[in-house]
């Protein structure tokens, strides 16, 4: 699956009113190409919801539906139940962001996964509340200013790491888990391509790199989801019933001062907090590759 | 008491400008407040903000409907809605334009101050960030605060955020607008039809709200109907596609956020009425066929 077998139909119109260079319109349409015409959306409260939802209009061709901020996983567990009951051979898919899926959302996603329903969980992860105004969740790396975690004279930043989200849904061993970035188009559209083709719950995991939140240049988006890959910030794999099955090794590793030095959250950063946050990154690719970077 | 509506797109910074004039004026012993207009509103989406300024403690928390003077941060926001809506009789409006007073047109004559904030900005600033230039252009056009003090509440606020040494550029770039910023009265005569609304009865009303695509007097409403929202006037910068060079990879065709790019015989095309301006496909574009240029609007 290529870029140029993608078909030229859009199920995402323009004109809705994301931020310019917001990564999240271009995942959700090359998405949508690919899961085609017989999908149905589940989106809970998130950026993505805000610009493509704002009732009466609508960004989508398919039918889609708003739910709470943290039942997505049992919203796509009803409805798949209900055509399945009645026969019909339907996609459910919920778009979830990183605040819905790691806090707030999790216990519905769990359970919806624990029961292997037939749905498609995809979480779109630009790592904080932007939506709301960038507040920290669960999925801000280390060091990030946000707007509950400023950097100042006394906390620099967000204290905490990053939590592994797909590494807590491959733990569930469903079917199909896999983590993609923009940035790899090849690799994206295999991976959405597998998980429409795959029967019980799969979990899509995306890189989101937002401009306003992470504060880097609108036209640099898809360099920073590049970047968040070969500097190991980012894993991209594929893992079915809990089995790692493939994982992408960058050519080469970029130290993580790379790339987070285009970034205004990052701004404040000290050499001893590059540091803390490439040991991080270590500790994950030894854990994932099996091997010192 | 005096107040200011500030009328701008999100990430132009209409919230800082409308803060540092508070702070400028407080810097000159008077009270003043301000705040933003609170929405779901993007980066580039219309927005708008708020400032009160008076000798005395300020009691009204309300948002501003009968302005004193209006400040436009983005000149494309005046073919699009009213910014003189509600403003007072003897009101001014302050408007970032390459244009002279008198060639503004707006929907009655009103005084009227102008100046090109937004090259301004690019040259001190390298950014079209122009709410501090506009603060120079406020000084001179209304008298109320000096260009110092402006100076002074840009270095403390901006600096504190971004450093000195862009607190002191963003200065500059208020002193350079303070100077060049002409005062007249702009023409009138412009109308605008208010943008109707989809606003149907409870009978009307599909069960649990659910629709498909209905075509209403509003325009059309339900699913695909964003179709009709153009988002072309947000962009600074535009795309510019150099056909020979294009090689036909479809590369910024999937990385447009917009979906804005189709392919015409193999070629990258964009459709303007919908690039916001990102620069994307400039950025990603292989072999360079993309340039971002600065727009010129007629």
């Amino acid at each position: 699956m290529n870029i140029k077998d993608l078909p030229e139909e859009s199920l995402f119109t323009p004109g809705h009113t994301a931020c310019a260079g917001c990564a999240a319109p271009a995942i959700v349409r090359n998405m949508m190409k690919i899961f085609g015409k017989d999908t149905i959306v589940y989106t809970p409260a998130n950026c993505l919801l805000v610009f493509s939802g704002t009732y009466p209009h609508l960004a989508w061709k398919v039918p889609y539906l708003h739910e709470a901020f943290e039942n997505t996983g049992a919203c796509i567990s009803g409805v798949a139940r209900a055509y399945r009951r009645k026969g019909r051979k339907v996609l459910v898919v919920g778009f979830a962001g990183d605040g819905g899926t790691y806090d707030i959302g999790i216990q519905a996603l769990s359970g919806a996964a624990e029961r292997n329903e037939d749905a498609i969980y995809v979480c779109y992860d630009n790592e904080a509340y932007m939506n709301t105004g960038i507040q920290r969740s669960g999925a801000t790396p280390y060091g990030a200013s946000t707007t509950t975690t400023p950097a100042g004279r006394k906390i620099p930043g967000k204290l905490e790491h990053k939590k592994d989200m797909a590494e807590i849904m491959r733990a569930h061993e469903i079917p199909y888990v896999a983590t993609l970035s923009i940035s790899h188009p090849k690799d994206f559209l295999e991976k959405v391509k597998k998980a429409k083709e795959t029967e019980g719950f799969r979990y899509l995991h995306v890189l989101s790199p937002c401009p306003t939140g992470w504060r880097f240049d609108p036209s640099k988006t898809i360099e920073m989801a590049r970047k968040a890959v070969d500097s190991g910030m980012w894993t991209l794999y594929e893992a079915e019933y809990g089995e790692i099955t493939n994982i992408y090794k960058p050519k080469k590793k970029i130290p993580v001062e790379e790339y987070i030095k285009g970034q205004g959250r990052f701004r404040h950063f000290t050499p001893e907090m590059i540091e803390e946050l490439q040991r991080w990154v270590d500790r994950k690719w030894e854990r994932l590759y099996g091997e010192k970077p | 008491m005096y107040e200011i509506r500030f009328h701008g797109r999100g990430g132009q910074g209409g919230r800082m400008a409308a803060e540092a004039y508070a702070l400028a004026a407080f810097l000159e012993g008077k009270y003043a407040v301000s705040f933003p207009f609170f929405g779901a509103e993007r980066r580039g989406a219309p927005v708008r903000a708020f400032t009160r300024v008076d000798d005395k403690k300020i009691r009204i928390k309300t948002q501003i409907y009968e302005p004193d003077y209006v400040v436009v941060l983005d000149e494309t926001l005046i073919e699009t809605e009213d910014v003189l809506e509600g403003l007072k009789e003897d009101g001014m409006v302050i408007i970032n334009t390459p244009k002279k007073p008198e060639e503004v047109q707006l929907s009655k004559p009103v005084k009227c101050a102008t100046v090109d904030a937004t090259s301004i900005a690019l040259e001190i600033l390298g950014r079209p960030i122009t709410n501090t230039a506009i603060l120079g252009a406020i000084a001179k056009a209304t008298g109320k605060v000096s260009i110092d003090s402006i100076e002074k509440a840009i270095i403390e606020k901006f600096g504190a955020r971004l450093g000195k040494e862009a607190g002191e550029k963003n200065a500059k770039a208020a002193r350079v607008a303070y100077e060049k910023t002409l005062v007249g009265v702009s023409q009138g005569g412009k109308e605008f039809v208010p943008r109707k609304r989809w606003l149907p009865t409870v009978e009307e009303m599909p069960i649990g709200g659910a629709i498909g695509t209905l075509q209403t007097e509003a325009g059309l409403v339900g699913i695909g109907s964003f179709i009709e929202n153009k988002t072309g006037d947000w962009r600074t910068f535009i795309p510019v596609v150099d056909k020979e060079k294009c090689i036909g990879c479809r590369l910024c065709w999937f990385y447009c956020p917009e979906g804005c790019i189709s392919m015409v015989e193999d070629k990258a095309t964009v459709d303007y009425d919908y690039c916001k301006g990102c620069g994307i496909c400039a950025n990603e574009c292989p072999v360079n066929a993309i340039e971002m240029k600065r727009e010129v609007r007629e």
